[in-house]
This record gives structure tokens, sequence and C-alpha cells, in this order.
């Protein structure tokens, strides 16, 4: 009978050690709360340097006389360190405008963030372009 | 058996407790990035208190209250977050103003691209004193192409000169002070960027002309702009200002007089279109010691708010940076965000 009673307080301290290590590691895979000093939105960035660049028509400008790395210039001035950029222009029609790459560095196998935008030309003719830029943190 | 129990309740809630900690702070970074936007995109109250000089504004807002652009800034209420100007708010203003009583911040309001003057050589040529001025115009270290348009200033005597910096962000300038004069002399260099006029940056070197040392800027007189008038602050009586005078990229005029009093000037600065910050230049003399002061418009550089490079490490601090527009101008401005615990 005390052998039967020993060989279950056996079997529970068993359990109870399989209770602690599944609660430790139930607890490690949980998802820790994501690093707030890295939490600057890209998207909102991004935006807001498009639309700054765009002020008074600049940027519209810009493409319809194919200054593609001022362009590119502009942007390494307005976005922050450390973000790679690639912005693609396409017109009306969702043809390809830019002949050649804006950007600072390849997004390849990073987490990337896209914004369009939407500017045009201020001259007798009106030109439409939807810029389309995306962005990821570098390292 | 109860020994086992107990270490399994310690041990989870030791390892929970981290976890149940972020959870209470999970939406602090879009909370913190809507009061960052908020501050850059609404006026506050009352819209115009940049302009109202003994009015501290009940809700906090930085935006131009007549502006249809998002994110531009209205050029007083950005000066009145410099400390250096008698007009400026302090923290805790700002703080009550912002009504969140669980949330600390700080605000830097910076030029686009960093702008570095230093003097490579200086000769007598004749009846002259030829000075070499080596500029460099970066962004983060990245060099920047930029057309240089600069000004020294000496008393009465004003030179301009044209330059620009080129794809390695390097650029000189060389200007001539005849050797009649002396005193203080003032080098202000405005850089534009060639891929945007808007994108400018303005550095100001002060250097002896026949004199050892140049005199600090401050020395003589307090500057405070707003609401395009300059408030001249004579700090001594025996201080007496020869010429007042305002600098952009493509401008300059001298300021007329709007009021005077004992030991206190106030000039009416002129709105100009330039996308270009302004600098205010007072040349004058105390005694036998002639000056030149200056101030920018908006005044810039600036930071104030809580000072978070004191807090602890593992702290929580957002970090928001945007671009705005101040009086046709560019300019990156940088929020901070934290938890009141983190400083006030």
């Amino acid at each position: 009978m005390f052998d039967q009673k020993g060989q279950i307080r056996i079997i529970e301290s068993f359990l109870a050690i399989a209770v602690v290590f599944s609660a430790v590691l139930v607890s490690a895979t949980f998802p820790s709360a994501p690093d707030l000093s890295k939490q600057e939105s890209l998207a909102s960035i991004g935006t807001q340097a498009l639309i700054k660049l765009d002020t008074n028509g600049t940027l519209g400008n810009m493409i319809l006389g194919q200054l593609w790395c001022d362009i590119k210039t502009a942007l390494d001035i307005l976005l922050p360190v450390g973000v790679s950029f690639n912005l693609t222009i396409y017109d009306e029609t969702g043809h390809l405008v830019n002949s050649e790459v804006i950007q600072n560095s390849n997004l390849l196998g990073r987490e990337a963030v896209s914004v369009q935008y939407l500017c045009s030309t201020r001259s007798q003719t009106v030109h439409f372009f939807v810029v389309r830029l995306q962005m990821a943190w570098m390292g | 058996m109860i020994i086992l129990a107990l270490s399994s309740i310690v041990g989870t809630t030791k390892l929970m407790t981290p976890y149940l900690t972020d959870l209470a702070h999970r939406d602090d970074a879009d909370r913190f990035q809507y009061l960052a936007s908020h501050l850059l995109l609404t006026a506050g109250t009352p819209t115009n208190w940049g302009q109202l000089i003994s009015t501290t504004p009940s809700s906090l807002g930085l935006a131009k209250c007549d502006t249809l652009q998002p994110y531009e800034l209205d050029i007083d209420k950005v000066t009145r977050l410099n400390n250096e100007n008698i007009y400026s708010l302090d923290y805790s203003d700002l703080w009550q103003a912002l009504g969140m009583k669980d949330v600390s911040f700080q605000i830097e309001i910076k030029p686009l691209f960093q702008l570095s003057i230093e003097l490579a050589s200086d000769s007598t040529q004749g009846s002259q004193r030829v000075y070499e001025f080596k500029i460099v115009a970066r962004k983060s270290g990245m060099p920047l192409s930029t057309n240089l348009n600069s000004y020294v200033i000496l008393k009465d005597f004003i030179n301009e000169t044209a330059s620009s910096t080129s794809s390695d962000g390097f650029g000189t300038i060389k200007i001539g002070i005849p050797n009649s004069l002396n005193g203080t002399a003032l080098l202000l260099v405005f850089a534009q960027a060639m891929v945007n006029p808007q994108m400018v940056s303005v550095g100001v070197y002060p250097f002896g002309h026949n004199l050892q040392t140049p005199l600090p800027n401050g020395a003589f007189t307090r500057l405070s702009p707003l609401n395009y008038v300059l408030n001249a602050s004579l700090k001594y009586a025996t201080v007496e200002v020869s010429k007042a005078q305002v600098f952009t990229f493509n401008y300059n005029f001298s300021l007329s007089i709007k009021t005077q009093g004992a030991q206190i000037i106030e000039y009416n600065i002129p709105r100009l279109l330039d996308a270009s910050p302004m600098v205010m230049v007072l040349t004058g003399v105390n005694g036998s010691t002639s000056f030149a002061e200056f101030v920018p418009y908006p005044q810039v550089p600036l930071q104030i708010g809580a000072d978070f490079s004191e807090s602890i490490a593992g702290s929580r601090i957002a970090v928001y940076r945007y671009t705005a527009t101040v009086d046709s101008a560019l300019y990156e401005v940088v929020t901070r965000w934290g938890g009141l615990s983190d400083n006030v």
C-alpha cells in the first residue's frame, strides 16, 4: 500500500516537473513586444517625403525632365539615414516611366513597405504619374 | 510537492511578467505616432499663439493656422520653442498644453542637411586681407551638391560671393576685407541643394579681422525675432547699434526701426518669399570695440523637452521624424516620446 502511494507521488512529481517545463517553454515562445525605438512608420515617412518633394509641382516636373538622379538625391536628403528605397514611376496607363533604377540600395531580403502617391505636372498639358516608393530599414 | 507547485507558480510569473508589461504598452507606438502627427498638423489654441507674446497655448500644435499644406509649421511657434528667444516657452508650458499627463516628449528642429565652415588660409594681399574658407555640405555623412551664397559683414562692409559645393560636398569661398577695418566679422553661408531649392541650410562663422579672437555671439545684445519684429535688448548702456540687416539666400536688406527705448530697439522684419531662413545681423560698437551679432529666423536649430539621453537602458522611447515646411524652406523635425517615468 505504502509502495503504491510512493509510486504515485513519484509520478506526480514528474507530472509537476512537466507542468513547470511546459510553462517555461510556452512562455518563451510568446512574442515579445516590438522595440518602439525602431517603430517609426516607414509608410508615413515615405508619404511625407513625397508630399514635401512635390511641393509646387517639383516632383512632377522632375519626372517630366527625366531627372532620375536628382529625384534619388532628393529622397536621400528627405528620408532618414538607414532607409533603403526603390522608387518606380508609372504613367496614367500604367506604363513604367523611369528609364533608370531610382534606388539607394537593394531591398532584397528585407521587410519592405510600399506607398503610392499620385502627382501631376504644373504645365499647360497636365501629366499624371503614379509614384510607388518601396522602403525598408537597412541592417 | 508544495515546493514544486510554488516554484512552478513563481517561475511562470517571472517569465510572464515582461510579457504582461509589454501588453500594457503595446499600443504606445500608435499612440505616440498619433501625438507626433497631432503636434505637427494642428495649430493649437489659440491658433495664432506663436505671435501672441504673453500667451501660453492651452492646447499644443505647431502648424500654421491658415495653411493648405500638411506639415507646414508656423515660423513664430517654432521660434518660441528656442530658449534663446526672450518670448520662448519652457517645457512645462508645452507639456501642460499637450495635455497628456503620462507622456514626456522632446522636439528637435534642424536643417535638412549640415553645413560646416572652416578657415583654410588667410594672407595679406595689397591693402586687404584675403580669407579662404572651406565649406562642406553633408546630410548624415552623404556629400551634397549645393549652390552657395555667402556674405561677409564687418561694420558697414558687406561682401557677397556666390559659389558651390561639388558632388563630393566640398566648396571654397574666397573673400578680401580691407586692412583699414578691424573687429569681429561674420561669414554667413547659405547653401541650397541643387536638386531642390527648398532644401536650404545656413552656417555662420564669426572670425576676427585684425583682431586676435572674435567676440562670442550675444556678448552685447540679445536678439529675439517674433511676429516679424526683431527685439534687440542691449546688454550695456554704452552699446551703440550702427546697422541692422536681414540676409537670405537671394536677398539682403537693412531693417527699419519700429520702436526705440532705453536699451531696447525693435526692428521690422520684411516678409520675404525667398525659400530660405533669414539671418538678422546687428553691427555696432561698445566703446572702442566693434561687434557683429546674429540670430536666425526661424530660430533653429533647436531642441526642447525631456532629456532622453539619460534614460535608463531598455526604456521605451519612440522616435518619429518628419520633414516640415517653415516659410517655404524645408526642415527636419524629430520628435521623441516616452512614458513620464523616462524623464520630465
